[in-house]
């Protein structure tokens, strides 16, 4: 009977999905602007119709299947996330990863800036930020820095944690990390602040740089990071027993956590490289699951994925829709939707029925 | 009885210099004599300062002012949103000019610092603030620099052939993307030389844009920084934007990006380098006199 | 006499860098029930984890003849069943997958579950009367219902060994009743029961009685002889008293001052 309703959940998340990617094409810098009228109408300015066909399909479709596949990305990090640590309240940027990238980015900010800021002589040494100008960091370009700042906040915390022996030491571990790298992301910032404006715009999110190579890799990854869950998603529920218990079962704790802290690291680095710091997508979309069916791991993650998808996708929509031709960020957006959703479940909860669950 | 007579002489002397007047929060600033040692903690002010001959009266200034070269010997106090109070007040100032935004007034007004407080944004600020600082340190006619930007932007925007005019231009200030709408200070130079900014001032001095704006705007030419610059061709859409397609990108170098981000004394160089990218990469350039080849402005 | 279920050689065991267990001796006949039993702190759950594998340890523990260590890991998993303490953040499985991740040993990760697995799951539920229920989540349940669902995910392994910790927990006396019932069938058809339980007059059913105090064995024998029972009274300092009740052994806190 779950199982139905799991299926029903899904295959409704899908529809949705795909209606916000129709609705996505008819949004744009002019707020709701239906750009297939001159191109279906044979009649049609050909110019016009050019400029139409090269908006819809080089900017407002990858832009809006972007936002699906990070949101993807990001839910089934979050589904990941809760089964690793056995916590509800995990998200996929735990291991440090999201203060990784955004040390990644501010350093490469800065290095591009050739540190202006910094003056030659009574401060820190001047030469140390001109070195890096022309250096990895630049030719990594934004998104790379990003990838490669969580990936190797990610290992830091592996390092901090021993290995992967311990789940409560690699929570704390990414934790430090984090808090130690978004201060070294702040000093960074001090000394370069021409950058703090787009260190503002990559921590707040946006979807406005994705194409079609940007969405084809977040595409691939998924593909990726949906196998590997696919096939831990058993051994996941496993672990949910306790970890004495799935011992005893004879499951492989340590390659699985490898597995699972590897997986978690690709997915978050490549959605945050592409789309920015969007907060709350990885903690909400496995909860508001939950809020409506309760299903083991392997349908979870399916389902969290997309409803991930759906949540950013819609975001993303507002965001460009609101205050067109500006722009919100993406982040703010998800976390007054997420956010908002799970309030009013939380108080449709306490002041109804149900004695068991986290709501 | 002549010492009284000196006595009041001096008292009167001293009353007649002492100012008040009130700084951009509204509050009135105290002063009862022309300041001798000042600290400035924002780069256009401490710019200023010296554009006014006075740059001997200061003592300290922030990390970021690098501009005269002078003032890099002068001791450093921290950065305007995170100054060194201590070192601040080690150095004996009598005046401290700040931003609106610092927080650091208050906690120099209450140790009996007196602290002006100005941010100039466009360029009805600058000329204001320009006046008001002449004001405090006394000097005759610091309109005359008001005056000699004023001439600046007029002879760069002169140097332009009529045909490089009506250009339309996006000049993108930051990541994000953030533009340079009609309203803000770029705005205002770009217009006085004649240029066409896409964003209108309708949607505010330095507007977040939904990238595809730009692409359906379709500008002539391109203003942006090096620091932003990476990825610009790159991003979806933009290959088809004109001013791509016919290559038409002036990418600022660091130095120059920030000669036209400060809204100070060195608008005119900024105005310069903004013509000389004109005359450059205009559609209908080719045309203009403008003999100054590839060297960044120099001072006013 | 068929091999020994446990065979423990010199066991010696620490938690956070203090030593628990001190050079423990130890054969655990093979079909029967061991009930280890001691006041707080002797070490019993600390012996039972170390002799299933979840402790590091020195000395030699043997599983059925072979060095724990010297099991793969998928046959010692098949070999041995655990039921800890409750630590399960699994609310939303339903009783029924529960008792089916207990087949993981048998099972591949990928593959569906197989007839061989359904029957022993039905099983395993019936046996703990949570059957009717296997729809349900496990959230929903209340704490003596949660406990038999663990239970029958541990039953559902089928496995030779079952090593137990405070299995009766939130459990009601019926219910107890009715776990004694199931591990005398257990051991009739010749598994080996180990169980740690602070119930001592339950503990008392069982066909042999192992004393703890202070991380050694102070007594190993048959729970209906007197040498053990005795001892059981010395590590509670005497403050129980161990009687016969209607053809069974209770153990009663000693009140009076005598």
């Amino acid at each position: 009977m779950n199982l139905r309703q799991a299926s029903l959940l899904g295959w409704g998340l899908l529809i949705v999905g795909l209606a916000l990617a129709a609705l996505g094409t008819c949004v744009g810098s002019a707020g709701l602007e239906n750009l297939w009228r001159p191109l279906l109408d044979a009649g049609a300015d050909p110019a016009e119709r050019d400029m139409a066909w090269q908006i819809v399909t080089e900017i407002r479709l990858p832009r809006t299947l972007g936002a699906w596949a990070a949101g993807g990305l990001l839910g089934l990090a979050g589904a990941l996330a809760q089964g690793l640590f056995r916590n509800p309240l995990a998200d996929p940027y735990l291991l440090g990863s999201a203060s990784g990238a955004s040390l990644g980015v501010a350093i490469a900010l800065a290095a591009v800036g050739g540190g202006a800021g910094m003056v030659g002589g009574s401060m820190m040494n001047g030469a140390s930020f001109s070195m890096l100008s022309g250096s990895l960091w630049v030719r990594l370009g934004l998104t790379g820095a990003a990838f490669a700042g969580a990936v190797l906040a990610v290992m830091l915390t592996l390092a901090l944690a021993r290995g992967v022996g311990h789940t409560l030491r690699l929570l704390l571990a990414g934790v430090i990390v984090g808090v130690v790298l978004g201060a070294l992301t702040s000093l960074v910032l001090l000394f370069s602040p021409e950058s703090l404006q787009a260190m503002q715009a990559f921590m707040l999110g946006t979807t406005g740089f994705i194409g079609w190579t940007a969405w084809g890799l977040m595409f691939g990854c998924w593909c990726l990071c949906a196998l590997v869950a696919w096939t831990l998603a058993r051994v996941l529920d496993g672990l949910s027993l306790g970890e004495a218990t799935a011992q005893t079962l004879g499951l492989p704790l340590a390659p699985l956590r490898a597995a699972l802290v590897g997986t978690l690291a690709l997915a978050t680095g490549t959605a945050v490289a592409q789309t920015g710091l969007i907060a709350f997508v990885g903690l909400a979309a496995p909860h508001l699951v939950r809020a409506v069916v309760k299903v083991p791991h392997r349908q979870l993650m399916w389902l969290a994925s997309l409803m991930g998808g759906v949540l950013l996708a819609s975001a993303d929509l507002l965001a460009r829709w609101v205050i067109a031709p500006q722009e919100l960020p993406v982040g703010v957006v998800t976390a007054v939707l997420g956010g908002g959703y799970l309030l009013w479940l939380m108080h449709r909860r306490s002041s109804g029925l149900h004695a068991g669950g986290l709501l | 009885m002549k010492r009284l007579l000196s006595l009041l002489l001096c008292c009167s002397a001293m009353l007649a210099s002492a100012l008040t007047l009130p700084d951009d929060r509204g509050r009135p600033v105290n002063l009862p004599k022309s300041p001798q040692r000042i600290v400035s903690i924002l780069p256009s002010l401490t710019e200023m300062v010296c554009q006014l001959d006075q740059c001997h009266r200061l003592v300290g200034v922030d990390r970021y002012s690098t501009w005269p070269a002078s003032v890099n010997k002068l001791a450093r106090v921290g950065g305007g949103l995170d100054p060194n109070i201590e070192a601040i007040v080690a150095l004996r100032p009598d005046l401290v000019l700040a931003g609106t935004s610092s927080r650091a007034a208050e906690r120099l007004v209450a140790l009996g610092i007196p602290v002006l407080a100005l941010e100039p944004k466009t360029h009805a600020d600058v000329q204001r603030v320009l006046g008001k600082i002449g004001q405090v340190l006394e000097v005759q006619d610091a309109q005359k620099i008001w005056r000699q930007i004023d001439a600046g932007v007029s002879a760069a925007a002169q140097s332009l052939s009529p045909s490089v005019r009506q250009v339309r231009v996006y000049f993108e200030v930051n990541r994000g993307p953030y533009g340079a709408g009609e309203g803000s200070f770029i705005g205002e130079t770009l217009a006085r030389l004649g240029a066409k900014n896409i964003l209108p001032a309708s949607l505010g001095p330095f507007p977040k844009l939904n990238p595809e704006y730009i692409v359906r705007a379709n500008p002539d030419l391109i203003m942006i920084g090096e620091r932003n610059a990476e990825g610009l061709l790159q991003r979806p859409g933009w290959q088809n934007i004109r001013a791509v397609r016919e290559g038409r990108v002036c990418i600022f170098p660091v130095a120059e990006s920030d000669v036209l981000v400060r809204p100070g004394p060195r608008m005119a160089d900024g105005a310069r380098l903004m013509a000389r990218c004109l005359a450059e990469k205009a559609p209908g350039a080719g045309k203009s006199e403008d003999p100054k080849g590839k060297h960044a402005g120099g001072k006013a | 006499m068929s091999a020994p279920a446990y065979v423990v050689r010199g066991l010696g065991a620490s938690l956070g860098g203090s030593p628990i267990l001190h050079g423990i001796d130890l054969e655990l006949r093979a079909a029967a029930w061991t009930s280890i039993v001691g006041p707080n702190g002797a070490g019993k759950s600390t012996l039972l984890r170390a002799i299933a594998g979840l402790l590091p340890c020195s000395g030699r523990v043997e599983l059925l003849g072979r060095e724990l260590h010297d099991w793969p890991r998928q046959e010692r998993a098949r070999a041995l069943s655990w039921l800890g303490q409750n630590q399960v953040a699994a609310d939303d499985l339903t009783v029924y997958d529960v008792a089916m991740l207990g087949r993981l040993p048998h099972q591949g990760w990928l593959a569906p579950a197989s007839r061989a697995d359904q029957v022993a799951v039905e099983r395993a539920l019936r046996q703990t009367q949570a059957w009717d229920w296997r729809e349900r989540a496990l959230g929903e349940l209340s704490g003596g219902e949660r406990q038999r669902v663990l239970l029958a995910r541990a039953l559902a392994v089928e496995a030779q060994v079952l090593l137990m910790d405070e299995p009766l927990a939130n459990l009601d006396p019926p219910h107890q009743a009715d776990w004694l019932l199931l591990v005398r069938e257990l051991v009739a058809a010749g598994r080996s029961v180990v169980s740690v339980l602070h119930e001592i007059s339950i503990a008392l059913h069982a066909d042999e009685l192992v004393v703890m105090r202070q991380g050694r064995i102070a007594h190993h024998g048959a729970c209906n002889e007197v040498a053990p029972q005795r001892a059981l009274e010395q590590v509670f300092e005497h403050r129980i008293a161990i009687h016969a009740l209607a053809g069974q052994w209770v153990a009663l806190p000693v009140t009076s001052i005598t």
